[in-house]
């Protein structure tokens, strides 16, 4: 069967758009041609951890590892480390890489943490965001750094504290002095304030009188010249 | 010129409107007057006309139907040579002018999405927004235009011409049911033809679009070809075929009708424009009307 040259064009420009179509719908439905493992990308801003064969685990059990790490300039300096995990561990889009370390001075380790609502599966070439891992030596730097600084702060609250002893001093002796003001106020009003008293005594008696009398004559005591 | 009442004076020639020649402001209000009262006077004129255009063109479709009995008479061989032809002239021929225009097309989105999207922080979605804009609804209607002002005007001028030439009348005495013989393959050809143009117009947009991301983001091509496959659904492939075959069939329908008009060879160049503009309008409105219908 011989085909034209027109035919030929024309059967070209037909299969290429339906095997086109093909692989699209084959990728859609989830086969691969891949063998059993997936690539998928972690982008991570700085390589203080990671390096290639760094494990990647899932609940403590070893799922891949990285086998490689590219610098992206674009638009700022940061890197996709590519993790070649196990296709048959499932693994959903929403997954959360955390980079941490194993023990306290232990290799460091990609930690697939999947999200309690399943979701889509993680497809070969994903990205996912990488969570920088917790850097002991840098908790260490940190924590001898507010070590400092709670020292210097003491220092400075020992200093104010011998400042302000002779100034306590002073004010001490003021306040006994005037405490003792006020007692001498206290003893010189004392007679004064017994005569007060008698006084007010004194008054009391004549208004009993007045009262005893008032009851005795009221209209007397009314009409009294 | 006979005088007549005014708002019948507007005498129309071609394209150009006369009125018979008057003095002053007062003739000049009564001008425009007349006018207004004119285009009022010929709305349901050309409403009624539009209306009969519509029967003629479902007439027209449905002797295109009909004529499906006599496909038994027809060679296989014969309706094949026409199918290939004209896939070759609306589909191969027309890939050079569908890869430039995907490309730059594909270039044009991705330059304003490369600069606004970081603003939003959004800077990952690039594919998704390829998706969404060419595959969906640019893609489409671009390659329909290309086909209609290629192969639209093609189709009409040459079925015109013929019919000018007494071909088509030569092919009806030789007992050919021209209508199935000029239009049913131009339909299969210009499905085919516009299915595949679409697939290729995407997938050229999508490069030229991941090409100029590249010089602002980057996106490693499996990652870019990974985000594509997420965002494009089985349902924009449903649509981007009923699309194709809507378009397929529209195009050369109404191209092929607006051939079959014309009366005189002068009369040729203004059906085949009429043809253009037509299908072009009817695309807009379809493809507007797919849409919504699916989108909204």
């Amino acid at each position: 069967m011989k085909f034209e040259k027109n035919e030929l064009r024309v059967a070209v420009f037909i299969l290429i758009p339906l095997v086109i179509l093909l692989m699209f719908v084959t990728l859609k439905l989830g086969y691969s041609l891949a063998s059993s493992t997936i690539d998928v990308y972690l982008k991570i801003d700085s390589l203080t951890s990671i390096k290639e064969g760094t494990q990647v685990k899932v609940k403590g059990y070893t799922i891949g590892r990285v086998i490689d790490i590219k610098p992206v300039y674009k638009p700022a300096l940061h890197f996709l480390a590519v993790m070649r995990i196990k296709k048959d561990i499932e693994i959903y889009e929403d997954c959360s890489a955390i980079i941490q370390n194993q023990n306290i001075i232990g290799d460091p380790v990609i930690e697939i943490r999947n999200t309690e609502k399943k979701g889509e599966l993680l497809a070969d070439h994903s990205v996912v965001e990488g969570i920088e891992y917790v850097n002991l030596e840098a908790i260490l730097q940190d924590v001898h750094a507010l070590l400092t600084t709670l020292t210097s702060t003491v220092n400075v609250i020992r200093d104010i504290s011998i400042e302000s002893k002779g100034n306590l001093r002073t004010l001490v002796a003021n306040l006994s002095n005037s405490v003792a003001t006020i007692n001498g106020i206290l003893s010189s009003s004392q007679k004064d304030i017994l005569a007060i008293l008698a006084s007010f005594r004194e008054t009391a008696k004549t208004m009993n009188e007045i009262s005893e009398e008032l009851k005795k004559h009221p209209v007397k005591f009314l009409f009294k010249k | 010129m006979q005088m007549l009442p005014y708002n019948v004076q507007c005498v129309r020639n071609g394209s150009e409107e006369y009125y018979p020649e008057t003095s002053g402001k007062k003739s000049i209000q009564k001008k425009r007057y007349g006018r207004i009262r004119g285009d009022m006077a010929r709305f349901p004129k050309k409403l009624s006309s539009a209306w009969d255009g519509v029967k003629n063109f479902s007439r027209f479709v449905l002797s295109i139907v009909r004529s499906f009995r006599s496909i038994k008479y027809l060679r296989f061989r014969s309706l094949y040579s026409i199918v290939v032809n004209q896939t070759r002239f609306t589909g191969v021929d027309a890939l050079p002018i569908i890869v430039s225009i995907a490309l730059l097309l594909g270039a044009t989105v991705i330059i304003q999405a490369t600069k606004n999207f970081p603003k939003f922080g959004i800077e990952g979605f690039i594919g998704n927004l390829l998706v969404i804009i060419i595959a969906r609804e640019l893609g489409p209607l671009a390659t329909a235009m290309i086909v209609v002002s290629r192969s639209g005007s093609a189709i009409a001028a040459e079925i015109a011409t013929q019919q000018q030439n007494r071909e088509i009348l030569s092919l009806e005495l030789m007992g050919v049911d021209t209508k199935l013989y000029i239009v049913f393959p131009r339909i299969i050809a210009s499905i085919i033809a516009i299915f595949s143009l679409i697939i290729i117009f995407d997938i050229i947009a999508f490069f030229g679009g991941y090409l100029i991301s590249l010089t602002t983001v980057f996106i490693p091509a499996k990652s870019f070809v990974q985000t594509l496959l997420d965002a494009f659904s089985f349902s924009d492939l449903a649509i981007t075929i009923l699309k194709s075959v809507i378009y397929g069939i529209l195009i050369p329908l109404i191209c092929c009708y607006y051939g079959f008009m014309p009366r005189s060879n002068f009369q040729i160049p203004i059906f085949v424009s009429r043809a253009v503009v037509r299908t072009l309008v009817i695309l807009f409105v379809i493809n507007a009307f797919i849409s919504a219908l699916f989108y909204f």
